[in-house]
């Protein structure tokens, strides 16, 4: 005998399941929609049609920025790479603060004839990575990392390091830390 | 402090948020209580 | 006793399982009497060390500069819009399996204290985005799916209170909340299934926090404080709507005693 507590569980299960499994099936068939970026290798392998606009993302490739000016305005041209395809981008106008060689990149354009992208706009996309200035500079100096060149090592190898006192009296009281 | 405007506006925003949740939910409590106090004799503990 | 059997006979109008449907919130205004002082000040001790720490003593990053300390406000409240919504969902499923009279009315007042999180976190997050993204608001997929958490929310605020009888809106907003559910492992995973611009998680379950420890501290302290804070306003809050539901009661029932006197007199 099913009490009435239990045949709507049982009914909400089913259609908890139910749902679940529509969207899911949903954002299976519509991941390439949600993804926010194109990379340089789905650029290269399926390339969108000239002036299309659309967003690039990936590393800005170390060694690659050249920073000038044109009649006043601050250009920049860089290459984009995910490690395997790498795209050239040309780009008038202010770069966001945190742009740097190694830094993760998204950028708003269209390819160029030339095969180049031109962005209108370029965002900064920061990893998950919070450290300090002290810690980030031991690690560059012991050769652990080089922050142009890609990721930070396993968190464990510094997350927990020591910080060097660089001037006692605001260090005292977060020493708890 | 660098970004201080950013800073600032996300902290008084919190404050605010929170400040406003706080007091509306105090206030209401109080309201409920001397009504209920006012009307049910048995309430009053 | 005397509570419960007043109880009984006020609520005979609506559903019959009288004695059930009012003692449990009569015990829950005297536990939660007791309990809510102490969640208030946990929560104002424990946010103000956290975010004190976090905006003056914890270090700043070392490329975002002092605009990480956002951070101890925006992911806290983050979590609370996502785990707000769990505490929604669960009061709905007590509501509609097991018809709990107390979690209809929880469920009622955690929307809109769930909603100032969420809100919370989108301003934060659009603070933050600005300086360092390069931008107040990108629809990607985390950005998108907290939007709609936003929206949920709201959408739960207005549906409970549609209704003429309030047991038809809890209903009808618990089944929206659990249709919503569906929202959370997106939100949650949405970073890891799909490219966004918002970056993963640095706080996980299996693997070592991405964060120095001077930073993870005022956050933990932070977290835990809000979490008090958002319980102690809810608490509150449901408090507030047990003792409304009784005085509608007794104004009900006393309306109705008075007009089976008039007839009464006017009978004999």
């Amino acid at each position: 005998m099913m009490t009435r507590k239990r045949r709507r569980l049982i009914v909400l299960l089913v259609c908890g399941l139910g749902l679940g499994s529509a969207a899911g099936l949903s954002l299976w068939a519509l991941s390439s929609d949600v993804a926010f970026f194109t990379s340089p290798t789905e650029l290269v392998q399926h390339p969108p049609g000239p002036d299309r606009v659309f967003r690039l993302g990936g590393l800005v490739e170390a060694g690659s920025v050249k920073r000038g000016d044109a009649g006043g305005k601050p250009t920049a041209s860089f290459r984009v790479t995910d490690g395997a395809a790498t795209v050239a981008v040309n780009f008038v106008g202010l770069l966001p603060d945190l742009f740097r060689e190694g830094q993760g990149i998204v950028a708003l354009g269209s390819l160029a004839p030339d095969g180049s992208f031109r962005a209108q706009e370029v965002l900064a996309k920061h990893d998950e990575t919070y450290m300090p200035k002290e810690v980030a500079e031991a690690l560059k100096k012991s050769g652990h990392w080089n922050p142009e060149k890609g990721a930070p090592p396993p968190a464990s190898t510094w997350n927990t390091m020591a910080v060097p006192a660089k001037d006692a009296k605001a260090d005292d009281t977060k020493a708890g830390g | 402090m660098t970004h201080l405007t950013y800073i600032s506006a996300a902290y008084g925003l919190a404050v605010v948020v929170a400040g406003w949740f706080a007091v509306d939910a105090w206030l209401r409590m109080g309201r409920a209580r001397k009504r209920l106090a006012a009307i049910d004799p048995r309430a009053r503990r | 006793m005397n509570m419960d059997a007043s109880a009984t006979l006020l609520s005979s109008g609506s559903g019959g399982r009288g004695l059930h449907r009012f003692a449990n919130p009569g015990r829950f205004l005297r536990l939660s009497g007791k309990v809510l002082p102490w969640l208030a000040a946990f929560a104002l001790v424990l946010t103000l060390i956290g975010l004190g720490w976090g905006l003056f003593f914890a270090p700043a990053d070392w490329q975002q500069g002092d605009a990480v300390r956002i951070m101890y406000i925006h992911v806290p409240a983050a979590w609370l819009a996502s785990s707000g919504y769990l505490g929604l969902a669960i009061c709905s499923v007590l509501s509609l399996v097991w018809r709990h009279p107390l979690a209809d009315l929880a469920a009622m007042e955690i929307g809109p204290v769930g909603a100032g999180a969420t809100f919370l976190c989108l301003a934060t997050g659009s603070l933050w985005g600005k300086p360092m993204w390069g931008a107040w608001w990108v629809w990607d997929a985390r950005l998108t799916s907290v939007l709609v958490l936003f929206f949920l929310y709201l959408g739960h605020i207005a549906l409970v209170r549609a209704f003429d009888s309030p047991e038809r809106g809890a209903r009808a907003g618990a089944i929206l909340a659990l249709v919503g559910v569906v929202n959370l492992p997106i939100i949650k995973f949405s970073v890891d299934w799909w490219n966004t611009l918002h970056q993963p998680a640095s706080i996980s379950f299996t693997g070592s926090p991405t964060m120095y420890v001077g930073m993870l501290w005022p956050l933990l302290f932070s977290a835990l404080g809000m979490t008090f804070g958002f319980a102690a306003i809810v608490v509150a809050r449901t408090r507030a709507g047990v003792m409304e539901r009784r005085i509608r009661g007794l104004l009900l029932a006393r309306a109705q005693q008075e007009a089976g006197a008039r007839l009464e007199a006017a009978a004999s």
